[in-house]
């Protein structure tokens, strides 16, 4: 019953959601978003609405939460290319961080599948689907880290998806983490909390995404990207004479 | 799949940094901010926010302590060494202030540049990281032992240090000065 209720609440809010995408044109500006957006409602329906055989319904629930992972590994792609569109040098440290990060990450499943014989049968799902969500995270950690070190001005509907989306991909790993475990089983609450965090980042994004609002436009009076070097000669020069302002001040 | 313990904790740096995110607000709001009514860095005269010196070092300087201390008064030790503790810690948190200007001036004008070099990056926050450790080492140095100690303590450090350096280069004479004797006799 609660959970026919979260799913019911949950389809509401995509209908609302993908209406006011196109009231607003922001249908235009978030074109993978929405994709997954009306991908998940599309199949919440027909999940919700139509009884198929159990094993129908394995092989269907595996292959929209697939379909919707991928889905859901390009919108991260979409913040990034939104987000960065106006900073390049920010966009290439985010290239940088994100080529290191799935560098460690390659390496490492590698590392663990090659000691594993057959790992390929005996991987389920939730497993390939927490490396991808894990993957996921880290990319939004990542941005979002690039986002406020460099004071990236970000509007309030790009703000709403990226908060709505890394909360619910946090939520996912945990729970799949547990699952891994065995201490989340189907029917249990933590079952129960997955879709109250979608039920949330639902709720999140209708509210940031009511309305249009442009990505503010950086100040266009800084210096010229050629003078690159100068300033981080400068800044270089600045933090050693903090270091040497300190070491004068506390030293003598 | 990692382990459960991994999960938790990118899951809460991801909350913290999205949390960040949020409360940072408007963007605008957050440019508006930033434009302090400190005049720009002049590199002739340094950094605007930060006072002389001198007048920092007078802070970790054990003489006024001396002093106070030979007037035998317990009461007036104490407030001094209050005083002296509540100052310290203002100029460190002034000067850490101070660094982290430089670093958003700098992550500032050079966001939009599309020459960014990583290496030049990598190098310039592991020196910030480095100055905020420093910051905090003193801050915590301070509550604990007081300014006039860690002055004295520093001093001692860097005079210990100098010890080093001159043995060293009174080793490194030594040695030239037998090789030279070496080649000669060989000769």
């Amino acid at each position: 019953m609660i959970s026919h209720s979260i799913w019911f609440a949950g389809i509401v809010l995509e209908l609302l959601l993908v209406l006011r995408g196109i009231q607003q044109n922001l249908i235009r500006r978030y074109p993978i978003f929405f994709s997954y957006i009306g991908f998940v409602f599309l199949s919440d329906i027909l999940m919700f609405s139509m009884r198929f055989p159990p094993r129908i319904y394995l092989y269907l629930y595996w292959l929209t939460e697939f379909v919707g992972l991928i889905l859901g590994c390009l919108v991260v792609f979409e913040f990034y290319r939104v987000a960065l569109s106006l900073f390049p040098g920010t966009a290439r440290m985010s290239r940088a961080l994100l080529a290191v990060l799935f560098v460690v990450a390659a390496a490492k499943t590698v590392v663990r599948t090659a000691s594993v014989p057959q790992w390929w049968f005996n991987t389920t799902p939730a497993q390939v689907e927490g490396v991808l969500r894990v993957c996921e995270l880290l990319a939004i950690l990542s941005l979002t880290v690039l986002l406020l070190f460099y004071s990236i001005p970000i509007g309030k509907n790009l703000r709403g998806i990226l908060i709505g989306y890394g909360l619910f991909v946090s939520w996912s790993v945990v729970c799949l983490s547990l699952v891994a475990i065995g201490v989340a089983k189907a029917d249990s609450l933590w079952s129960y909390t997955f879709a109250f965090s979608y039920l949330i980042t639902l709720i999140v994004w209708t509210v940031h995404l009511w309305s249009y609002q442009p990505n503010p436009v950086p100040d266009r009076a800084i210096p010229l990207e050629q003078e690159y070097q100068r300033v981080a000669a400068a800044t270089q020069r600045r933090l050693h004479d903090a270091r040497g302002y300190l070491a004068k001040a506390v030293g003598s | 799949m990692i382990s459960i313990t991994l999960a938790i904790l990118i899951c809460c740096a991801v909350m913290l940094s999205l949390a960040l995110l949020a409360t940072r607000g408007s963007s605008v709001q957050r440019e508006l901010a930033f434009r302090t009514d400190l005049p720009p860095y002049d590199e002739s005269s340094g950094d605007p926010s930060l006072c002389p010196p001198e007048f920092a070092a007078r802070i970790f300087s054990p003489a006024d302590s001396t002093f106070v201390a030979a007037e035998r008064s317990g009461e007036l030790v104490r407030l001094f060494q209050h005083e002296r503790r509540v100052v310290a810690l203002v100029w460190v948190h002034q000067t850490k202030t101070a660094i982290h200007r430089i670093m958003r001036e700098h992550t500032r004008l050079t966001r939009q540049s599309a020459d960014l070099n990583l290496v030049t990056e990598a190098k310039l926050l592991s020196h910030y990281v480095q100055l905020l450790a420093i910051c905090d080492l003193l801050i915590l140095a301070i509550q604990a032992a007081g300014p006039a100690r860690l002055g004295a303590v520093a001093t001692y450090a860097a005079s210990l240090s100098q010890s080093f350096a001159d043995a060293q280069h009174a080793l490194a004479i030594t040695n030239a000065a037998r090789d030279l004797r070496g080649a000669s006799t060989a000769h």
